[in-house]
């Protein structure tokens, strides 16, 4: 009977090594590539590592000779919208979700079921109007243009929501009655007890705005205000047949998102299973 | 008399306060998601170039009739085909993009020495973009210089040549995406009755049946909640085709997405016809409200 059951598992360790693998190439052989001389490539051919570790794609990337592919500024770009926008969905969410939690007015289970039931709307309907609401406040080519229309997503609110509701209502009568105000109650007692979801919700929310593609090519037209993600499309086209180059852009752009990933990954894992668990 | 103002201005404000509270998250939604979804609803049945300034023109039903019925018309063929193609993707992924995690997943349960970090691995890549994603995965499908024509020593043009061109989307796809269904599952797994597997074991049923008798049913609502969320992100495929193959060769990835995009947005200049654009975003959206609500149903009546 053990041994049977210590068969599987060896089974099992054979899978997930061969599978993980695939999921690591990609990787290793982008920061290899980029990592050699496009003179190596176009001599040599294929290779897994470099001959000779040379900075030169990176240092051309970063240098102000590629003006059509302003790396570094759009790196700074990506940085500036979602940490805006990580830091408005923060407050807009934590704020909303407080008031149908916590406090009693007309009309919040109606306000509140209407939010809920607009989650299922497909995106695509709003995709084209949305740019001729954008366009019209002249918001166009800012950062406010990728910020506000994802800011006031409905299920942020519901997953804080959840949580606050978990929190005993006796904490808000008793800061009550020391006088304090909901603002008070909002942000000394109730902010710091939801800081666990208010992680998940802000990473989420950095790394979708990080990772937002249709939406800058739209309202973006100018190639200095470009974010990173929109920009890789460009680097992809202006590198083509110059794979090293486009490879360190690769690197350097997924760096942000990995290395919170890589510091976080139990918030990122927590929060993908939370969504599943009250969705599913 | 000093009390009772009190008491009225104190009522008042616990009135108001919820309000303030709501209030910077309801006008915001109202001007960027209420405002453009009935203008989107509304654009279906217009004449429309969102990139002047005239107004939509109401026209009835003609964009539906132009997409539907009129064979003549190039907006037809490209409908059609941009419909057809992204379907295709659907079909083709979806099946992957279930069953490849549940596999991980139950090979991971197994809890085999490195479990974790596998974990974290395969769950990686979501939190990439889909442009680095692919700027990464074109280079390995290169045809001379690519990691897998050279591993496997072939010469395929794997981005410009079907059906080659699918399994590199798809590929690619399943790569980026099946993290997120794998730790689903993986939670899910986690609450299968332990009692319930040893006493099945106990009567001697074997791995199979008691995966298919114990634990399919038990994790019946996750496996419905990312068969909806995965068919549902699925019809929204767009950066994968549009960076990989071009919508190549013959159009033949040129997804629904692609084609509202450039009728509505021309790279080059030219006339923004929304308002077809729109009638096709409607139909594509109320499809997928449609496919996500019958699979609650019938995910709902197995039970």
């Amino acid at each position: 009977m053990k041994k049977k059951i210590d068969y599987m598992k060896i089974l099992a360790f054979v899978f997930c090594v061969i599978l993980a693998l695939v999921w690591i190439a990609p990787l290793t052989q982008s920061l290899s590539t980029s990592l050699k001389s496009e003179k190596e490539i176009k001599m040599s051919g294929f290779s897994y590592f470099p001959a000779e570790i040379t900075f030169d794609s990176y240092k051309d990337l970063f240098s102000t000779k590629s003006a059509s592919t302003p790396i570094l500024k759009w790196f700074w770009n990506s940085l500036v919208t979602s940490s805006l926008f990580t830091v408005l969905v923060l407050i807009i969410s934590s704020t909303s979700a407080f008031a149908y939690a916590r406090m009693k007015f007309k009309g919040r289970d109606l306000l509140f079921s209407i939010l809920m039931a607009t989650m299922v709307f497909p995106s695509v309907i709003n995709l084209i109007p949305t740019y001729k609401i954008v366009a019209g406040m002249h918001l166009l080519n800012t950062k406010w243009a990728l910020v506000l229309p994802g800011v006031s997503g409905a299920f942020n609110i519901f997953l804080i929501k959840q949580f606050m509701m978990g929190i005993p209502k006796e904490l808000d009568e008793a800061a009550k009655i020391d006088g304090a105000s909901w603002f008070q109650i909002y942000l000394r007692i109730i902010v710091p007890l939801c800081a666990p979801v208010l992680i998940v919700v802000g990473m989420f929310a950095f790394t979708g705005s990080w990772n937002d593609f249709l939406w800058p090519t739209l309202v973006m037209s100018n190639v200095d205000k470009m974010t990173i993600t929109p920009g890789m499309q460009i680097l992809k086209g202006t590198y083509d047949v110059y794979p090293s180059h486009a490879m360190a852009g690769g690197i350097v752009s997924v760096i942000p998102t990995f290395v919170l990933f890589l510091f976080a990954q139990k918030y990122f894992i927590k929060g993908m299973q939370l969504q599943s668990a009250v969705k599913g | 008399m000093g009390k009772a103002i009190k008491a009225g201005a104190k009522k008042k404000k616990t009135e108001i306060t919820p309000y303030l509270f709501i209030a910077p998250q309801i006008i915001l939604f109202i001007v960027f998601f209420l405002v453009p979804a009935c203008m989107g609803i509304y654009a279906a049945f217009t004449r429309w170039n969102i990139l002047s300034n005239e107004l939509p023109t109401f026209v009835g039903l003609d964009n539906f009739k132009e997409i539907f019925l009129n064979t003549e018309s190039t907006y037809y063929k490209f409908f059609r085909a941009g419909f057809k193609n992204t379907v295709t993707f659907v079909l083709l992924s979806v099946p992957f993009c279930i069953v490849l995690p549940l596999l991980m997943a139950l090979a991971i349960n197994k809890k085999p020495w490195g479990h974790k970090f596998f974990q974290s691995l395969f769950y990686m890549p979501t939190v990439l973009s889909i442009s680095t994603v692919i700027l990464i995965w074109y280079y390995m499908f290169n045809k001379n210089l690519g990691l897998i024509n050279n591993l496997f020593h072939l010469k395929v043009n794997w981005v410009g040549a079907q059906p080659y061109a699918w399994f590199a989307i798809v590929i690619v796809t399943i790569w980026w995406t099946i993290g997120q269904n794998l730790v689903i599952y993986l939670a899910a797994l986690n609450g299968v009755s332990q009692d319930l597997l040893e006493a099945a074991e106990v009567d001697g049923a074997g791995p199979a049946r008691k995966f298919f008798n114990i634990m399919i049913p038990s994790i019946r609502n996750q496996l419905a909640y990312t068969f909806v969320l995965t068919t549902v992100a699925q019809f929204n495929i767009y950066g994968q085709p549009l960076m990989l193959t071009g919508g190549g060769p013959n159009n033949s990835t040129n997804v629904l997405l692609m084609v509202i995009r450039d009728l509505a947005f021309p790279s080059y200049g030219g006339n923004s016809i929304s308002g077809l654009a729109s009638a096709m975003a409607l139909v594509m959206g109320s499809l997928m409200i449609v496919i996500a609500l019958l699979q609650y149903r019938f995910i709902g009546e197995r039970e």
